[in-house]
């Protein structure tokens, strides 16, 4: 199997210590290194505001991950660790690199585009007078 | 002479305004100033559809944004209603791929609770910024 990229994001209760987050991400690491996995990117963004209530809460503490593996059961595990901690609300992982590929491609299209374009509108400005002569 | 042309156009006129009037706020409103002037003969028999109408384009095209990130909440909340419905793509001018694409981003964003799910409360939604021609396209109706 391919390496797959995967975002988490997970959503604590507002007013969860720094300490217990800091344990949730220790656990995700910790996961990741068991099932191998890896862990490119983290980043805090904070206390936000929920577009939503969740667990009765209208605000909470996102975190969000990226994770690159070979093997889809991590991200099942890590989904059921998740699920079972008090501390996070909510979470969602997305599969990633489909898209990115996507993106890739479309990138790489548009660039072969872009160098085939000059070519063609040479040919345009020598028809344009001859427009401009015929209505005259 | 004249007045007999005037006279002649008006009956022909009025279903037409009358038939206008029904969605858009456009052809009633030229209707007024044209009914006594020389404005009438010009645009009337073309039909309805006189009032200029921008031509709306994909705001990702012009952007050349091959991915919609659902993380970005700012830019998926322009192009959903106050109450977090996903605006139809003839309002926003969005093309059918991205258009695609923003669904699927908007609905990942709701599962984060990142975006309003359709019907829940106001009280959290961020200001919207308003995409101009949508805005355009919405006010005469209300």
């Amino acid at each position: 199997m391919e390496e797959r990229l995967y975002d988490l994001i997970f959503i604590a209760r507002p007013a969860t210590p720094e300490e217990e987050i800091k344990k949730v991400l220790s656990g995700i690491e910790h996961t990741c290194a068991e099932k191998g996995g890896k862990i490119e990117k983290t980043e805090y963004w904070g206390t936000r505001k929920l577009a939503y209530r969740v667990a009765k809460h209208r605000e909470g503490i996102y975190v969000y991950q990226q994770i690159r593996t070979n093997h889809g059961e991590l991200i099942a595990e890590l989904e059921r660790r998740l699920r079972v901690q008090d501390v996070v609300i909510k979470y969602l992982t997305v599969r990633l690199d489909e898209d990115l590929k996507r993106q890739k491609k479309l990138m790489g299209k548009r660039e072969q585009r872009a160098a085939r374009r000059p070519r063609r509108t040479q040919p345009a400005p020598p028809a344009a007078p001859e427009q401009t002569a015929a209505a005259s | 002479m004249a007045e007999e042309q005037k006279q002649a156009q008006a009956p022909s006129g009025a279903p037409r305004r009358e038939g206008g009037s029904g969605g858009h706020g456009g052809p009633r409103r030229e209707g007024g100033p044209s009914g006594g002037g020389a404005g009438g003969p010009g645009g009337r028999p073309r039909g309805k559809r006189q009032y200029f109408r921008k031509k709306k384009v994909c705001k990702f095209c012009v952007e050349k944004m091959d991915f919609i990130d659902y993380k970005r909440a700012d830019i998926l909340s322009q192009f959903v209603q106050e109450r977090g419905k996903i605006l139809p793509r003839r309002m926003t001018g969005v093309c059918s791929r991205h258009q695609r694409w923003l669904g699927v981003a908007i609905k990942r964003a709701r599962n984060i609770a990142l975006m309003p799910f359709a019907g829940s409360a106001a009280g959290t939604q961020a200001p919207r910024a308003v995409v101009p021609a949508a805005a355009a396209v919405e006010a005469p109706k209300a």
